[in-house]
């Protein structure tokens, strides 16, 4: 059992750092990406194939996250042309254009199968030391990743990407180039979600283009909505509730008598459930953006 | 009077309809500008045209004898012109000094607002200061945590005045600052332009409160079907054949006879 909580606590917690990263975009900046997951990807093969390779972790997990960057730039890019809705499509696209690749570029990829083999970078003694350890970094580092978001989004940066998300007009006549402050929100959102990918990678041991399915982008905004649209630690609290859903849901099986495939979807009717009755409800989030009090 | 703005032949078509044809007027620095005439005289466009909303078809637009009309609409702030809306439409999840600072944009990057670097402290506490200050002034001070969008009208458009003068502009452009304002703020309003025309500030003002115009315009320009009609004080408006027409229409001809 305590096992099995600290795999809950470690998963939860990379997702958390994924949903903190879209939550920098879609919360504070309005921009509907629902390619979120490509980011994560990008870090995780980059530790994938730098193991294969016999790369440090030190050197493939800043070049995922490069990478995952200049992913984001590209799709920046693309905000000039399109509106804010066809935009999101777009974002759509690109994951699914990557995932393909993914899947199949054989020699880099290792194709449907992935990359196995991926070892966790450190060693504390035991396999259960190591998933303590790695446990306790990723709540660190969601600890960190959230504060520091916190922080952005009350100070300079945070106000000129919420004037954009609501009034951009009124933005581009206080002078803020729109297009700039997308591109810096999509390549620090890109960074963060890059490194919690490259994480997840090292927690499994492997990677295959199963992680890039949008199915993943819409668990990802689900614990965002669920927990609270542009409030950190309300997302941070979706991303925990999601998750526990998602580890529990199995345990229905035994109890009435369902088999595997059933179970697997209803983990994401169960989500699907939730997040509408959210947006009927409470559609702040549960935990909704309250108003940033200047003293 | 030196010239701050500077307008030559601007003309502008919406597919066959001329809004504007062949603009031509200057704004001295320090002046007091009217701006006036009926719906549809073009007025609002010819704002928008120079603070760089309206992408203009012919002529020029210079500040300080530079040219702005090709400048992509966020620098024209670099270049002190700042502007308020018709219609001010305010955010719903940020209060009303959260966006009198956000119209602060100096240090804004990611780095400054995430290490704690010193430019971006003063930057922040001279710009809390001096928003603070502002809405005093334009009479928010009471409401300066509600939500932006939960304001009247009226004072919606304070806030936008609020927040134009954050980034200390030599031309502020008002878009009928008047309409829906109660009129006991009204003269606390104009004794605040006049004050800020004194410290330097130059204003084109589109309203058509004819009391507002009198009290505070130095020269006013009436437009109709796109081209300038007058340019006179305020106080010869009413004596103006072509003013009146333009807002009244030309004398009734006699009806035929019924037959």
């Amino acid at each position: 059992m305590f096992d099995f909580l600290l795999h809950i606590i470690s998963i939860a917690g990379i997702y958390a750092l994924i949903a903190v990263g879209l939550n920098i975009q879609s919360g504070y900046a309005g921009l509907l990406n629902f390619g979120q997951i490509a980011f994560a990807g990008i870090g995780a093969y980059a530790v994938g194939i730098g193991a294969h390779l016999g790369c440090s972790p030190l050197l493939s997990i800043p070049a995922g996250m490069v990478l995952a960057m200049a992913v984001g730039l590209l799709m920046a890019g693309l905000g000039g042309k399109l509106a804010a809705d066809y935009w999101g499509i777009a974002t759509l696209a690109v994951a699914e254009i990557i995932r393909t690749l993914a899947f199949n570029e054989d020699w880099l990829t290792g194709g449907p199968q992935g990359i196995s083999g991926i070892v966790m970078p450190f060693d504390a003694g035991g396999q259960r030391a190591d998933n303590l350890l790695f446990a306790g970094v990723i709540m660190g580092l969601l600890a960190l990743a959230a504060i520091i978001s916190q922080r952005m989004s009350r100070r300079r940066f945070g106000r000129a990407l919420r004037l954009m998300r609501e009034q951009p007009q009124l933005a581009v006549c206080f002078g803020y180039q729109i297009p700039a402050l997308k591109r810096t929100a999509l390549v620090v959102s890109a960074a963060l979600t890059a490194f919690a990918g490259s994480l997840l990678a090292f927690y499994t041991g492997y990677v295959s283009p199963d992680y890039l399915l949008s199915s993943e982008s819409f668990i990802i905004w689900s614990m965002v909505m669920i927990g609270g649209l542009g409030n950190v630690y309300g997302v941070v609290a979706g991303a925990l509730l999601v998750q526990c859903l998602y580890s529990f849901i199995p345990f229905a099986k035994d109890l009435i008598d369902i088999n595997t495939d059933i179970a697997g979807a209803l983990r994401l009717g169960a989500v699907g459930a939730i997040l509408l009755a959210c947006l009927l409800g409470r559609p702040g989030g549960l935990f909704p953006e309250r108003l940033r009090k200047i003293p | 009077m030196k010239p701050l703005l500077q307008v030559a032949g601007l003309s502008k078509a919406f597919g066959g309809n001329k809004v504007l044809e062949h603009i031509d007027f200057t704004l001295g620095q320090g002046e007091i500008l009217g701006l006036l005439g009926p719906n549809g005289s073009g007025k609002s466009t010819l704002l928008n045209a120079i603070s760089g909303f309206t992408a203009v078809d012919a002529g020029e637009i210079m500040i300080d004898q530079r040219r702005i009309d090709r400048l992509p609409t966020d620098q024209l702030v670099g270049r002190g012109i700042a502007r308020t809306f018709q219609l001010p439409a305010m955010p719903e999840r940020m209060s009303v000094m959260e966006v009198v600072m956000s119209a602060g944009i100096r240090h804004h990057g990611f780095w400054s607002s995430v290490l704690p670097l010193p430019g971006a402290r003063l930057a922040e506490r001279e710009d809390r200061e001096k928003a603070a200050a502002l809405l005093d002034e334009l009479l928010l001070t009471q409401v300066r945590d509600l939500p932006a969008a939960a304001l009247s009208g009226g004072q919606k458009k304070l806030l936008g005045i609020a927040c134009a003068l954050m980034g200390s502009p030599k031309l502020l452009m008002l878009d009928e600052p008047m309409a829906g304002v109660h009129p006991n703020l009204r003269n606390e309003i104009v004794d605040t332009l006049i004050r800020l025309n004194r410290e330097g500030l130059s204003l084109m003002i589109i309203e058509h409160d004819m009391h507002f115009i009198r009290d505070i315009c130095h020269r006013c320009i009436v437009l109709d079907r796109g081209h300038i009609v007058a340019t006179c004080r305020p106080d010869e408006l009413t004596h103006n054949a072509k003013v009146l027409e333009a807002y009244l229409g030309t004398p009734a001809q006699p009806l035929p006879e019924a037959v």
